[in-house]
């Protein structure tokens, strides 16, 4: 399966000839550490900024086609998101090295013939376009923290064996999504609505209503969690009207309503939630 | 010794059968397959006839009993392909269906129980190409006790029906620098005619025909030509970007046995989306060919995208038909074609008799008097349809009796960025990546009038669908979509009559209607299954 090149190929062909003393320097430093190269769990490009551009250059030519330009997935062929497979799917490196050389065996994820160099370069811009989650989470009270989310949360959220099944899971939030975007979620929940949770308000043929969550959809049917928090079906000959709804469920928390130290607060007991 | 078994001893030793060469167990013959519906019991080829209008005349199940169809039996696969996975067409004779599917695993199957006779399971070489981008498999061809497969590493094997022997084994091109093959042989007279898969990576693209008997080659049309043929104009002046300019042929043809021509789809040139190496028309990339059965020769062909940019393979299922154009009965073949236009050409000559866009593509919106699309946007700059285009290589349906062509479209928006690719044999290369927009994706069963390319009806999917389309003659259109239901629609209007969730997509697969014994079954492969429906007994 491995069929090894020499290492000078993809780095001629892949990266600018103006480093080509900085490269020949790795790939000598790599050639001479090849018997180990493939056996190893750590990535030895991993942060390195040419090995990252490389290998963006190979993601756009071998990956981008069934997992989108931003490596964020296409649903519709079932191709992940390549984004979240550190933090959601807890792989190390060389399963992701192993993954890419021999691809998934009865799926439509192929072998890549790459030599060790290029698949750690791919490696290393997967790494690097990784959700990595929060990132030096400012200081707070988890205990404070945990009553806050009761107060204000847990009606739709669960976390850490605490509330209610309407929102997502917010248990490993802060591992998957940065400071900045857990911050944007709570302040301008409307902003970017996740599958699953697309708002759509139904009036049924008896004049009952229904707002819920889609969770999915097909050409006769959709099936719902409704705003209880049940989940339920309804057949779309069966509907008078089907309004779908720009925003998200949750509503605003503005600042006066819950101050950024509370919201810090909050991420501290999300983190380490566990540890209570 | 009893005279019987003194008049079954010399059979016996001579190692022949004691049937009638005209009987079932000799499967079917060349004739059976010119015929092709006239047996009702028989599902013979992949489109049940060589017209590729998979329009069945069976008519136990009608629009107006439809709605009691039911599921008789489910086989399951035991593989384990997500996604694509199950596009083949079962072929049935003798009570006996004749599956493949993916990863080169092949069935024969009990119709009347879904319980299995044999099966057959490819030991494929670990370094596969993927030249095929997924593993999958459209089902055989089938002569006399023979069946025909091709593989994921680029062969062509023969089959005995009765255990599943394999009877020869041929290499049809490298796999290790990207070949590979995925549709089901058409089988004519005396010929098995396979395409080839592999457009992605450093190919050249083919038709071959081979001898049934023993897999010996008899011709082979290369779909780009060689330098100083004609088209070798519409290449740059370099037989480095001709010898792996893609050009697949990895969808059925469709035959004319009076013309004694097949008509073949070619797919894109290499690589898909940079352009700037090949310029030209790069012919016969995103054409219709139709070559002669005997010599493989070309007779006429037709570009649908000169010099594509956008992965929009040509390797559709070239549906002819007999039909009164404009007062005047002609031999047409259509076809609905991934640009997102509808075309109609006169299969005697190549002439264009009709090109109507079915989508809302910006892609272009006419043709020039020459035929040539007026190109308006060519990816660059914003929404044409994505790499998969504005339908593929499920098929469509032809109903004869009200003139309609009915197809799966794909409305879908996608910008593409190309970039000049770092060519390697055996690694595919796009060249350049494509940005889609996943909000904007939608699908529908769309019928449209053959004469004019006017939609006459659709029924909306949520999603960009893959299935494919059978009609039958008592006015019932079937399909599949991306969310798993296999439906039943009215062809006069498109009025939804039945449907039954499968549990997965159906992805490139149609369904095959036969009779089992007076009871008409309709069969449906779906993620890792394939299930047989009819009406209560």
């Amino acid at each position: 399966m491995n069929r090894d090149r020499s290492l000078e190929v993809p780095i001629r062909h892949l990266l600018c000839p103006q480093w080509s003393f900085v490269l020949l320097a790795m790939a000598t430093v790599l050639f001479a550490a090849t018997p180990l190269l493939y056996a190893q769990s750590v990535n030895p490009l991993e942060g390195d900024a040419r090995a990252i551009r490389g290998g963006a250059g190979l993601f756009r030519a071998q990956c981008a086609t069934c997992h989108g330009a931003n490596a964020k997935g296409i649903s519709s062929i079932e191709a992940p998101d390549l984004t979240q497979i550190w933090s959601q799917r807890s792989l190390s490196a060389a399963a992701v090295f192993e993954i890419i050389r021999h691809g998934i065996p009865g799926s439509i994820m192929p072998p890549h013939s790459l030599t060790d160099t290029e698949n750690w370069m791919l490696v290393a811009y997967l790494q690097s376009i990784a959700q990595a989650g929060v990132v030096g989470l400012p200081a707070g009270d988890a205990a404070a923290g945990r009553l806050a989310f009761v107060e204000n949360c847990s009606t739709c959220h669960r976390a850490h064996g605490v509330g209610e099944s309407l929102g997502p899971n917010l248990s490993n939030v802060t591992s998957q999504l940065s400071l900045e975007r857990l911050v944007a979620s709570v302040r301008d929940p409307d902003a970017l609505v996740g599958r699953g949770y697309k708002l759509v308000q139904l009036r049924v043929s008896e004049g009952e209503e229904i707002t819920g969550l889609i969770k999915s959809e097909d050409a006769f049917s959709l099936q719902l969690q409704d705003d209880t928090g049940r989940l339920r079906s309804v057949n779309k000959s069966e509907l008078q009207t089907v309004e779908r709804l720009p925003g998200s469920l949750m509503p605003a928390f503005v600042r006066t309503q819950l101050s950024n130290q509370r919201l810090f607060d909050i991420f501290n007991f999300l983190q380490n939630g566990a540890q209570q | 010794m009893s005279k019987f078994l003194e008049q079954l001893l010399p059979a016996l030793l001579a190692g022949v059968t004691l049937v009638s060469p005209l009987s079932a167990q000799d499967g079917p013959s060349y004739a059976d397959l010119l015929k092709g519906f006239s047996n009702p019991d028989r599902w013979l080829t992949y489109s049940g006839d060589y017209s590729g209008k998979r329009h069945s005349p069976l008519q136990q199940i009608t629009p107006e009993n439809v709605s009691k169809l039911r599921p008789v039996w489910t086989f399951q696969t035991g593989t384990t392909t997500r996604g694509r996975g199950f596009e083949t067409t079962p072929l049935a004779d003798d009570g006996v269906l004749y599956v493949t599917g993916s990863n080169n695993n092949a069935w024969a199957i009990d119709a009347h129980t879904g319980r299995t006779f044999w099966r057959y399971r490819r030991n494929l070489p670990n370094d596969l190409t993927y030249g095929a981008s997924a593993p999958v498999n459209r089902g055989f061809g089938m002569l006399g006790n023979k069946l025909f497969m091709v593989t994921l590493d680029a062969h062509l094997l023969a089959f005995d029906r009765r255990n599943g022997d394999i009877l020869w084994d041929i290499e049809l091109a490298d796999y290790r620098v990207g070949y590979a093959a995925t549709l089901a042989p058409l089988v004519l007279d005396g010929k098995v005619i396979v395409g080839i898969s592999g457009g992605e990576y450093r190919t050249r693209g083919f038709i071959d025909a081979y001898n049934p008997l023993n897999g010996e080659q008899l011709w082979r049309f290369n779909t780009f030509p060689g330098p100083g043929e004609p088209g070798s104009e519409t290449w740059p002046d370099d037989p480095e970007v001709l010898a792996a300019g893609g050009g697949g042929t990895w969808m059925n043809g469709s035959f004319d046995p009076e013309l004694n021509l097949i008509f073949w789809g070619v797919g894109n040139p290499n690589p898909d989306y940079y352009g700037d190496a090949r310029p030209g028309d790069n012919l016969y990339s995103n054409s219709l060919v139709a070559l002669d059965a005997d010599t493989g020769k070309l007779r006429w062909h037709y570009q649908f995208t000169p010099h594509d940019l956008n992965d929009w393979d040509s390797n559709h299922m070239p549906v002819l038909a007999e039909v009164n154009w404009q007062g005047r009965l002609r031999q047409v073949v259509m076809v609905g074609n991934r640009n997102g236009f509808f075309y109609v050409l006169d299969r005697v000559t190549g002439e264009l008799l009709l090109g109507e866009p079915f989508t809302a593509t910006s892609w272009a919106r006419e043709l020039d008097a020459d035929g040539r699309p007026i190109v308006l946007n060519d990816g660059s700059q914003g929404c044409v349809p994505d790499p998969w285009g504005s339908t593929n290589f499920m098929p469509p349906t032809f109903v004869p009796e009200q003139d309609l062509f009915i197809l799966t479209a794909r409305e879908t928006c996608a910008t593409y960025v190309p970039e000049k690719p770092a060519d390697a044999p055996g690694q595919s290369n796009f060249g350049g990546t494509v940005l889609i927009d996943a909000e904007q994706g939608r699908g529908a069963l769309r019928a449209l009038d053959i004469h004019t390319g006017n939609l006459v009806w659709e029924f909306s999917y949520p999603s960009p669908t893959f299935g494919g389309v059978l009609s039958t003659a008592s006015g019932l259109v079937f399909a599949g979509d991306h969310e798993g239901n296999f439906m039943a629609f009215n062809a006069d209007d498109g009025s939804h009559l039945w449907h039954y969730q499968t549990g997965s997509r159906i992805w490139g697969a149609a369904a095959m209607t036969f009779m089992l014994e007076n009871r008409q079954l309709v069969l449906i492969p779906s993620g890792t299954t394939l299930t047989a429906f009819a009406l209560p007994e």
